[in-house]
């Protein structure tokens, strides 16, 4: 991941393989301390939370975005911008409910995957992104916006795509002057 | 037919073995653990200078009147053997190079896989058909 220029001189970025390796590592000793999966994954959501929570500063100082008008835009923001910078892919955003409050990310490639195969037998329902649902809900709740961030579909349990599914869940403020 | 076995010191038990067709399958398992006695040879052979990457392919370990026995190690003394009909005499070294080159990467992706615990047996379905592949270009 790299820093834009502007802010520091420096703009060295950290190896790839360094961040999904600590990555790996992160789960792998999460399924080692927690017996059920159920655990692991609310473990993993509460990190993504914190991470959350704090990078949507970075990601507002570091992207030149306009305030969203509505939930389709942030999630237009989050697929096209965010995920674009920090993790170097754009999922396809589809809204999936009339009443436009639900929408979905579809990733074709996952990064955080990239060197585990598949799940082991004993792990079946284990989330191993759900780091990332934490993420976005974190930084949503930061800008005011109540969400529920979950994974409809997983590369890794046998589903086609990976999918990541996002329900706002109250009507955004319009008073203050905030950006997502 | 063939087979190809890697093994972790300092038990150097297999980590995995595969051979087409299956049938004197332990006589190569035989000849697979004898050649990793001239591995070792070889390895202290060669002292303290074998950092070089053209050093971790061992070549011909020793040929027998049915087999030739190919080696490898890594800087990490993992060793991949390999074990060739003699009669197969199509397989010129390069291709032998290559083999165990793609085998080391096999390799160093399963040990990136966050679950696969160093020093268990390899059960990778990404890494059973990149051996089988390879086997069906030999045989």
């Amino acid at each position: 991941m790299s820093r834009t220029p502007g802010r520091k001189q420096d703009s060295h970025k950290i190896s790839r393989e360094l961040f999904v390796l600590t990555y790996g590592a992160l789960v792998a000793q999460l399924c080692k301390d927690y017996e059920k999966d159920e655990d692991v994954n609310s473990c993993l959501d509460k990190m993504g939370y914190g991470i959350g929570i704090r990078l949507i500063d970075d990601f507002l100082a570091h992207s030149d975005v306009k305030r969203c008008r509505s939930y389709s835009e942030t999630a237009d923001m989050i697929a096209q911008v965010a995920f674009k910078m920090y993790l170097g892919v754009t999922p396809t955003v589809s809204c999936s409910s009339a009443a436009g409050n639900e929408f979905s990310l579809i990733l074709d490639k996952n990064p955080l995957v990239d060197f585990v195969e598949e799940l082991p037998a004993e792990r079946a329902s284990l989330c191993y992104c759900n780091l990332l649902c934490g993420v976005i809900r974190g930084a949503l709740e930061m800008v005011h916006l109540a969400a529920e961030v979950t994974f409809l579909q997983d590369r890794l349990k046998g589903d086609a795509v990976t999918e990541i599914g996002i329900t706002f869940l109250r009507k955004a403020e319009d008073k203050k002057a905030k950006k997502k | 037919a063939r087979l190809g076995i890697i093994c972790r010191p300092p038990q150097n038990y297999p980590l995995y073995i595969r051979s087409v067709p299956t049938e004197n399958e332990l006589k190569f398992h035989y000849t697979v653990h004898t050649s990793l006695d001239v591995v070792d040879e070889k390895i202290s052979a060669m002292g303290k200078a074998m950092v070089d990457q053209r050093e971790l392919y061992l070549g011909l370990l020793y040929p027998t009147e049915d087999y030739k026995v190919y080696g490898y190690v890594t800087n990490s003394k993992v060793k991949f053997v390999m074990v060739v009909d003699s009669s197969n005499t199509a397989l010129r070294d390069n291709e032998i190079r290559s083999m165990f080159r793609k085998l080391h990467n096999s390799y160093t992706d399963i040990m990136c896989n966050p679950f696969y615990n160093p020093g268990d047996r390899i059960h990778s379905r990404a890494f059973d058909n990149m051996v089988n592949s390879m086997m069906m270009q030999v045989c």
